[in-house]
């Protein structure tokens, strides 16, 4: 086992359950490097939080309620669920040296830390403040978080591809089906398998059946 | 990552035991085959006779007069709303009807089940429904 083993660390990490998650994600080589399979760390105890009472997304502005940073707002970059972390763009950061090599010392750069989702409060985009807030239904059965001061719905961030396309905004090219052509709907049902359905609609006409067959 | 950089790394020799057995790699009288499937028969005197039945034939539509579909989908289709079909949406699209209407004519007769689409046996079917015998 060489080559293969080589190509097996660029697979998909199979995760413990004691697993201590980092700001890096578990299939990347920093990752693993800390957390090689054998290793076991103290256990970080986690408030748990159910999963439909989770109210931060990737895009939210929030602002920090502890910490260096407090009092500032700032856009939620990365959201890791396992320790309830929060890692915002550009606030709460130290600095660090990257890519060193050497005798160069490397870039330095200024690197976020994460907040926990205690240490952050949605802002409100009426009087941008720092809000608590709720899972409600609208009339329409639609599941929102609403502001509990004001009571207004804060929508969820529009998440961006990371190609870069807006679908609203696609022109269609000349290997592309329209909307309207891909979403008609053409199927008649009828007791025929596929294979009859064709060979009636082409005029196959097939008399010999296949040999007996028995199946345990 | 070649098998160079590997033994460098792992400072261990000999061949790649778990790299894939394929038919490259025999001597030259060795033989495999790699998947593909005969399409005849090889008779006593050694000739190979081609039977019809096992070439594959694609069965493709007309794709140049009206034939609206295009190899890739717009982003800007929404995702579809058909619920995937059902054995109970089969029958009451396509046989309750027909029950109905003889029911209120009339003419409803449980012994003849068949008319309506039943089928008691799959003896004497070419696409068999239980043991599937056909690809898709």
């Amino acid at each position: 086992m060489r080559l293969t083993a080589l190509l097996a660390m660029a697979a998909r990490v199979k995760v413990p359950p004691d697993y201590r998650y980092g700001t890096s994600r578990p299939w990347t080589v920093g990752a693993q490097r800390m957390n090689p399979p054998g290793k076991k760390r103290r256990k970080v105890f986690v408030e748990p939080i159910q999963p439909e009472d989770w109210s931060l997304f990737k895009g939210d502005t929030v602002e920090v309620l502890a910490g260096k940073d407090s009092g500032k707002q700032g856009k939620i970059s990365q959201v890791i669920r396992a320790r309830n972390w929060v890692i915002l763009e550009g606030l709460n950061t130290h600095y660090r040296y990257i890519g060193k090599s050497g005798e160069y010392r490397g870039t330095y750069i200024a690197s976020e830390s994460p907040l926990l989702v205690r240490e952050v409060a949605l802002v409100d985009p009426s009087d941008r403040k720092p809000t608590q807030v709720e899972w409600r239904f609208t009339e329409e059965g639609e599941r929102v978080r609403v502001s509990l001061r004001s009571g207004r719905i804060l929508p969820k961030p529009v998440v961006q591809r990371r190609d870069g396309i807006v679908p609203e905004q696609w022109k269609d090219g000349p290997k592309d089906t329209s909307p309207d052509d891909a979403l008609e709907k053409t199927y008649s049902a009828s007791l025929k398998t596929f294979e009859e359905e064709i060979a009636g609609a082409t005029g196959v006409v097939e008399t010999r059946a296949g040999r007996r067959t028995f199946w345990y | 990552m070649g098998l160079l950089s590997g033994l460098a790394r792992g400072l261990v020799r000999g061949a790649d035991r778990m790299a894939e057995w394929t038919s490259k790699r025999g001597s030259r009288t060795f033989y495999k085959n790699r998947g593909a499937r005969k399409t005849g028969v090889l008779t006593s005197s050694g000739k190979f006779v081609r039977v019809r039945e096992m070439v594959p034939e694609l069965v493709v539509p007309r794709l140049d007069a009206g034939f609206k579909l295009k190899p890739y989908v717009s982003y800007r289709a929404p995702l579809g709303t058909e619920e995937p079909q059902t054995p109970h949406k089969l029958f009451m699209e396509v046989v309750a009807p027909r029950i109905e209407k003889e029911i209120k004519e009339g003419t409803f007769d449980p012994d003849n089940l068949e008319k309506y689409g039943l089928e008691r046996s799959q003896e004497g079917k070419i696409f068999q429904l239980y043991p599937k015998n056909y690809v898709r």
